[in-house]
């Protein structure tokens, strides 16, 4: 990075790595600890299946947060019900201070499906302008955008190819651009690294940490334990219940394993018991 | 609401047809394709019906008798077949009504016109005593297995038989003639004239456009759901309605091009005669756009996929084919039926179209059946927001 200042100055610069835009908060900022997303006993229900059981969290400003766990530990259903996907049976969220499930907070939201949630008979830039259209980008903006993105995503070439003409890790791509067009403060990735090759995922994980040291906060879910890693902090779910939370390396001390996959299979041993 | 957001559906979603070639050729040319086959196929009337003629009238020999209309005699079998219309029936004269009446019955002929032997005698009697019993007949043996031949045929013997009583007017009393011989019919719209092509036209426009926007919306909603674009919406500030609205003005121009794609080959190729006005036709088009298009969403939730979506295309079809309206009139639908006709959406665009396009109504005319399509349209639109807001 280039732009340079002292810890706790803003400056609104465009960084050369990841194209982020905007104020750029530097090192030992107080960012870090402001609560950014606050989770209380969110519980749902699908009939008498409890996929998520009263999760209660508090995800800070700048982190990249890795949700873990196992299929169906309700990692999903949690995303899904901060981005306003569902509705809680019961519990509270709020992002940014303001409630979920308000038209007011998904603007300030980036959201990326575990799917690749695209259209598929649309060119590359046709997906961007539409997804700038719905969040109000304006036209300069979104050229600006659009220029910064396909660059960062290696897909500048593409721009008037179709996507169903795509390979999957340029979809991939074009999706997270997608999700990021709006430049939101908080960006949900519902697996975003599945089914992408381990050269890809280390740029995405890169980009991520770009994210991060400009302040997005990144919410990220994952099974595999080596991405867990190289998260801020984690949150362990299983069978819908938050069994712990904490920076991956405390959580390896305090289990006394090596892996953060030990850890796990400790704390959810002990649960059982 | 912001006009942009809802805009950048509209945009994206006609892109789209731009590139997808095949579905922008089923827009374009199913409804075109409908009106050709239709047209060419139901258009002409029916030609060259085979038909036996047998004369058996004996006739009036002139006699110079004072206030005879007929001096020179009158031979009135002679002059209605004279009048017959050559191009629509096939005759073949013939003396023998038994054998002409077996070759109906084998099959090998469509109909037998017999005239009596008394038949110019009794017509003349019949004028100078109206309530006598020997009235004047002519005897049609009909194959009536095919309604649309048989109602031809019946329709070429009045027609002529009109024709006969036209030359006589000026010797006869035209009240008389009346009551003993012709029906004359009177037509309020198209002058009898009136093809099924054009009865057809606005039939087709409104039909093609009621298809293609179901399809379509219901394939792209099921492809919204499954490829997780749909969820991206719905975490997006985008609200419900700016969704449905965006598709809706995307599904109204297309209606608006299918319209004028039919239209212009409806025109072109079969000279279709229409005299009402225009814009009220389109606006008629694109109520029944807004109103499938909703239709569209509602299914869309019943399809996990593109297979079962297609599983819905029966389910439309048959009954906009059967019961709307499209080919045959309501009345002639068994009665316990009809009521099924009016719950139809599609009943009421097809009608208020061929109110609009052959009749020339204004709104004054046709305002039940555009309250009826607002009122759907209203309805599906507003049941497809609650469906995507209760899909949370």
């Amino acid at each position: 990075m280039t732009v340079s200042g002292n810890p706790g100055e803003t400056v609104t610069s465009t960084c050369p790595t990841c194209g982020f835009h905007g104020i750029i908060r530097f090192e030992g900022a107080p960012q870090k600890t402001r609560p950014i997303i606050r989770i209380e006993q969110l519980t749902k229900t699908f009939g008498r299946f409890t996929a998520v059981d009263h999760v209660t969290l508090t995800i800070y400003g700048g982190e990249i947060f890795g949700l873990l766990g196992p299929n169906g530990s309700g990692k999903t259903t949690t995303i899904k019900m901060l981005c306003g996907l569902q509705r809680p049976t019961s519990g509270s969220a709020s992002i940014l201070g303001t409630p979920i499930h308000t038209k007011a907070v998904m603007q300030q939201i980036g959201y990326m499906p575990q799917e690749i949630a695209l259209y598929f008979d649309n060119t590359v830039h046709e997906n961007l302008a539409f997804f700038a259209g719905i969040y109000g980008l304006t036209k300069e903006r979104f050229i600006e955008q659009e220029e910064r993105l396909l660059q960062f995503v290696n897909l500048e070439r593409w721009r008037d190819a179709l996507v169903s003409t795509l390979s999957g890790g340029m979809r991939h791509r074009l999706s997270l651009a997608c999700a990021l067009l709006h430049e939101p403060q908080v960006v949900f990735l519902d697996e975003p690294t599945v089914g992408v090759d381990p050269e890809l995922r280390v740029r995405f994980w890169e980009f991520f940490n770009s994210l991060s040291q400009h302040g997005v906060t990144v919410v990220i879910t994952t099974h595999y334990m080596d991405e867990a890693d190289r998260c801020t902090r984690v949150g362990l779910l299983r069978q819908g219940v938050l069994i712990a939370e904490g920076n991956p390396q405390d959580l390896k001390n305090k289990m006394g394993t090596s892996s953060l996959e030990e850890a796990y299979l400790r704390l959810a041993g002990r649960q059982t018991i | 609401m912001t006009v942009r957001r809802t805009l950048a559906f509209t945009k994206r979603s006609l892109l789209q047809f731009r590139h997808d070639r095949r579905t922008f050729a089923f827009i374009i040319v199913m409804p075109l394709l409908m009106i050709l086959i239709f047209g060419y196929t139901f258009g002409g009337d029916v030609k060259g019906i085979k038909v036996a003629l047998i004369n058996q009238d004996e006739g009036i020999q002139p006699i110079a008798v004072p206030g005879n209309p007929f001096p020179q005699g009158l031979f009135l079998a002679q002059n209605i077949t004279a009048s017959l219309d050559t191009t629509t029936l096939s005759l073949q004269a013939s003396t023998d009504p038994v054998s002409a009446r077996k070759q109906v019955d084998d099959g090998t002929l469509w109909a037998a016109i017999i005239f009596p032997e008394n038949f110019s005698e009794n017509f003349l009697s019949g004028l100078s005593h109206p309530e006598s019993v020997a009235r004047p007949h002519i005897e049609v043996y009909l194959d009536g297995s095919n309604p649309t031949i048989a109602g031809t045929v019946l329709r070429t013997v009045s027609q002529a038989i009109q024709e006969t009583m036209k030359t006589f007017a000026s010797k006869l009393n035209l009240s008389q003639t009346n009551a003993s011989l012709a029906v004359d019919p009177v037509y309020a719209y198209g002058g009898g004239n009136t093809r099924f092509i054009d009865y057809f036209a606005p039939g087709v426009i409104s039909f093609a456009i009621m298809m293609v926007t179901t399809m379509i919306t219901i394939i792209l909603f099921v492809n919204e759901r499954r490829t997780g674009t749909l969820q991206r919406l719905l975490a997006s500030p985008a609200k419900e309605h700016e969704i449905v609205i965006g598709y809706s003005l995307a599904f109204a121009t297309i209606g608006l091009l299918q319209s004028v794609v039919v239209l212009t080959a409806a025109l072109l190729i079969f000279n279709v005669s229409i005299v009402g006005n225009i814009f009220l036709a389109l606006l008629v088009v694109m109520l029944i756009a807004l109103g499938h298009q909703g239709l569209g969403i509602l299914l869309s939730a019943g399809a996990r996929n593109e297979l079962q979506a297609i599983q819905f295309v029966p389910l439309i079809l048959f009954p906009s084919i059967l019961l709307a309206g499209l080919f045959w009139p309501i009345e002639s639908i068994p009665s316990y039926l009809q009521p099924l006709c009016y719950v139809i959406p599609l009943r009421y665009g097809i009608d208020a179209e061929r109110s609009i396009m052959l009749r020339g109504w204004g709104l004054g005319q046709v305002w039940i059946d555009i309250v009826v399509l607002i009122a759907f349209a209203m309805l599906t639109i507003g049941g497809s927001v609650l469906l995507l807001k209760r899909k949370k």
